[in-house]
């Protein structure tokens, strides 16, 4: 698990933020499993280099947003059977969203409007989704 | 084990080297004390461990002062290595095993490996990065629950560095309470939860590491002339720094990124982007910005 995550302090994003990304993108392309058991906290802060209250704030907020599970005294794992699906779902989701949010508000900050912004997309689905045109 | 800085104030003749700081550092926090040379990081420490005697203010551990019990289950690693010359490093940990009823041999023989030191050198021998490992060596050999690292990683190689750094993370876990200065902004980004700012003996900036990366931004934004009005920007409070050259106006603001700007937006502005920071820039701003002017135009 822990090659699977990188963080970089020198990025403006907060470190517990780009925990939780990339657990949600590692969940949602399968690479952790469902039912796959997390480094502890202690584990992930000392093999990240990373304040172990900030992986906790992380952890957090993936069992709130029901990607993950802990369980007392057994750990945190990657949310099974029946979740599994809809929390890689709603994972890729999640990310799928924001990058939307960020190139949208690029593209308003530069100062197109709403019909460029929407022709944009349009020639973006197009282009990664030929098959359904 | 926690401490509490309360209006802590350290006069040297006329010169206040420490005014009014106040700094809470629960158990299981790693607490970064940042701030340029000479902010008062250093006194504040010697405040705090009673090497120096406060003009006003207190500090205290689980609330209580601090007593010669306090001193056995605290580490502390000066900023200038307080090594004797003619002693080897061994002769070190023995004096640690000698005061500190907690100290651990085993721990102490992992961790001169870990820095790979050679416990029969003397210490005149010693580079500069070997001080201060042997000074970290002795600091985490005796089990502390409270640990004051003063630049802990000065003079080591990156490889050290990181093992340090690694030693506080897990000494955190383990429920320590730890305050840390380092000029490595980088490191205290990843080791610290919470920090503070000083300058000129003052805190201009505290918060948790997260909300303040989280809050701070450089809302920019592109105008279609330079006559834009910016009445009151700089009296809100979220807004530390104004600058205006020609047609772009630039906040950098501790909080409410977005809504200032949508008011950038509706001000009538062309662009506007949103810049997110690290903590260096937002130490570098909250430095800068208690030295200069708060809105700084030019042309």
């Amino acid at each position: 698990m822990p090659a699977v995550l990188t963080v970089d302090s020198r990025s403006g994003v907060p470190i517990y933020l780009q925990i939780i990304e990339q657990v949600k993108r590692s969940v949602a392309l399968g690479v952790l499993a469902p039912g796959e058991q997390l480094p502890t906290v202690k584990q992930l802060a000392v093999d990240l280099t990373v304040n172990p209250n900030t992986v906790a704030r992380a952890y957090r907020e993936l069992e709130r947003d029901e990607v993950i599970e802990t369980s007392p005294g057994r750990g945190s794992f990657v949310r099974g059977n029946g979740v599994a699906q809809s929390s890689a779902n709603a994972a890729a989701n999640d990310i799928a969203a924001e990058a939307l949010m960020r190139a949208v508000r690029e593209a308003k900050s530069v100062g197109l409007s709403r019909s460029n912004v929407n022709a944009l997309f349009e020639a973006a689905i197009s282009r990664w989704f030929p098959e359904e045109a | 084990m926690s401490i509490s800085i309360e209006h802590l104030t350290k006069n040297y003749g006329t010169f206040r080297a420490v005014d009014d700081v106040s700094i809470d550092i629960p158990s299981g926090s790693v607490f970064g004390l940042l701030g340029p040379n000479g902010a008062g990081k250093t006194t504040t420490f010697k405040c705090m461990l009673g090497l120096a005697l406060p003009t006003s203010g207190n500090v205290t551990f689980d609330g209580k002062q601090l007593t010669p019990q306090t001193f056995q289950r605290l580490a502390y690693v000066p900023e200038r290595s307080v090594l004797y010359e003619w002693m080897t490093g061994a002769d070190h940990l023995e004096m640690q095993k000698q005061a500190f009823p907690r100290y651990n041999a085993a721990r102490a023989n992992d961790l001169m490996h870990l820095f790979s030191l050679d416990g029969r050198k003397r210490v005149r021998a010693m580079s500069k990065g070997m001080r201060t490992a042997l000074a970290v060596v002795m600091a985490f050999a005796i089990d502390p629950d409270i640990m004051v690292l003063d630049e802990p990683t000065s003079g080591l190689d990156p490889v050290n560095q990181r093992s340090v750094l690694k030693l506080i993370i897990d000494a955190s876990a383990q429920g320590k309470c730890i305050i840390l200065s380092s000029h490595q902004i980088g490191q205290v980004e990843r080791a610290a939860d919470h920090i503070a700012v000083l300058e000129r003996g003052k805190v201009v900036l505290s918060g948790a590491v997260d909300d303040l990366k989280a809050g701070s931004k450089i809302v920019e934004g592109i105008f279609p002339s330079d006559a834009v009005a910016l009445n009151g920007m700089s009296s809100d409070q979220r807004i530390t720094r104004v600058e205006k050259t020609g047609r772009i106006v630039r906040l950098t603001v501790n909080s409410g990124g977005d809504a200032f700007a949508a008011q950038l937006s509706a001000m009538g502005a062309q662009s506007v982007r949103i810049v997110d920071l690290n903590l260096e820039d937002i130490f570098l701003n909250a430095v800068d910005s208690s030295q200069t002017a708060d809105i700084v135009e030019s042309a």
